[in-house]
């Protein structure tokens, strides 16, 4: 009995035994450990872990559908991702350190969120500072009208006299004329009596 | 005034119109790959259809030709030709290795009987050893140096032509 027991125990550790001798070596993938170094956080395990590899793969990009997460992304390879992701967060790598282990293989696109260093600062900062450009042109165009009418000492947009005329002699002349012919004016100008309105007044 | 909004319009389309150009000058089948000029990750994966696990570091000293496909993709089901006769014409000068991704280990045994083979395809597990490769899609290939530090990397199906130069650039490295 203990005999045939110690033959079934041999079998068993037959395989693993001879990974042990160098003769066959065990099937491993590659191991986080010599890209990110040992895992900073604690293990975790049941709800917790579900939570954190939910939160975890929901900062990574599907390399294959750009603009979903690995957490949100339904094809085969974000299932494989996202089990790598709950491996190493079971293990205790902590989120920075499961990033940075993609980002050595995907480089820094797998980040949904790209870190802030180097070149990205654009992608941070070119937004705010278009706004505030923006915002800095409009004051000025809105200013600029008041601020010249200020400095000519009349209220702005007020219209011409009615009786103003234009600079050019040439154009002057036929606006009297025009007004000479629209409003019976003699000569175009309001002050002197309409021919016949004497008559009229009879 | 025209002046102004002339430098200033200037000023927001030069760079937009820099960024296009450059990307114009760029082959869009190109995807650097961080892992280029990097050691290659270690792995230790069983071969489909049985017998002793492989590893990558135990290929040390030759060119490793690490090719990642599976019988769902087309252009890799092209490519395995290119593989096989590659294999056979390097044979003694460089390794070469497929790994499966995503496909199941039944039908790769399968066709491999049927289309044959040169060189160990080997069944990575949850797609861990693809993820450390950082690969996007199959087919995908690594060329390793004899120095263990990925030379080369291919995306799409090769063709003779392609691989001999990624092999070349492998080789360069020193062991």
């Amino acid at each position: 009995m203990r005999r045939r027991l110690a033959v079934v125990l041999a079998l068993a550790l037959w395989p693993w035994a001879a990974a042990l001798r160098g003769e066959e070596p065990a099937p491993a993938a590659p191991d986080p450990r010599a890209l990110v170094g040992a895992p900073r956080g604690a293990l975790l395990a049941g709800a917790a872990l579900d939570a954190e590899t939910k939160r975890v793969a929901g900062l990574l990009r599907c390399p294959v559908c750009q603009g979903l997460s690995v957490a949100d992304s339904p094809v085969g390879m974000a299932v494989d991702m996202r089990e790598q992701v709950r491996d190493m967060v079971a293990a205790g790598y902590d989120e920075e350190q499961v990033l940075a282990y993609f980002e050595k293989s995907y480089g820094e696109f797998v980040r949904l969120e790209p870190p802030l260093r180097g070149v990205n600062w654009i992608v941070w900062a070119g937004p705010l500072a278009a706004l505030l450009a923006g915002a800095a042109i409009v004051a000025r165009v809105l200013r600029a009208p008041r601020a010249k009418a200020q400095a000519e000492g009349g209220p702005a947009g007020a219209p011409p006299a009615a009786d103003a005329l234009p600079d050019d002699p040439e154009l002057a002349r036929y606006v009297l004329r025009v007004r000479e012919l629209a409003y019976g004016w003699p000569g175009g100008t309001p002050g002197a009596p309409a021919p016949g309105d004497g008559e009229a007044g009879r | 005034m025209n002046r102004k909004v002339l430098i200033a319009g200037l000023v927001l389309v030069a760079p937009l119109v820099a960024v296009l150009l450059i990307g114009l000058g760029r082959d869009p089948r190109v995807v650097r790959s961080p892992l280029v000029g990097r050691e290659a990750p270690p792995f230790t994966l069983r071969p489909v259809g049985g017998g002793a696990p492989v590893s990558l570091a135990s290929l040390r000293g030759k060119p490793v030709v690490v090719n990642f496909w599976a019988t769902w993709c087309l252009p890799c089901i092209e490519e395995h030709a290119v593989l096989v006769s590659g294999a056979r014409a390097w044979e003694g000068q460089a390794h070469f290795l497929g790994v499966v991704y995503q496909d199941g280990e039944e039908t790769i045994a399968d066709f491999l009987r049927r289309r044959g083979s040169a060189y160990p395809t080997l069944f990575d597990e949850g797609g861990k050893t693809a993820i450390a490769f950082g690969v996007y899609g199959v087919p995908e290939t690594f060329f390793i140096g004899p120095d263990g530090v990925v030379a080369d990397k291919f995306m799409g199906p090769l063709d003779d032509a392609a691989l001999s130069a990624s092999l070349r650039k492998a080789l360069e490295r020193a062991p």
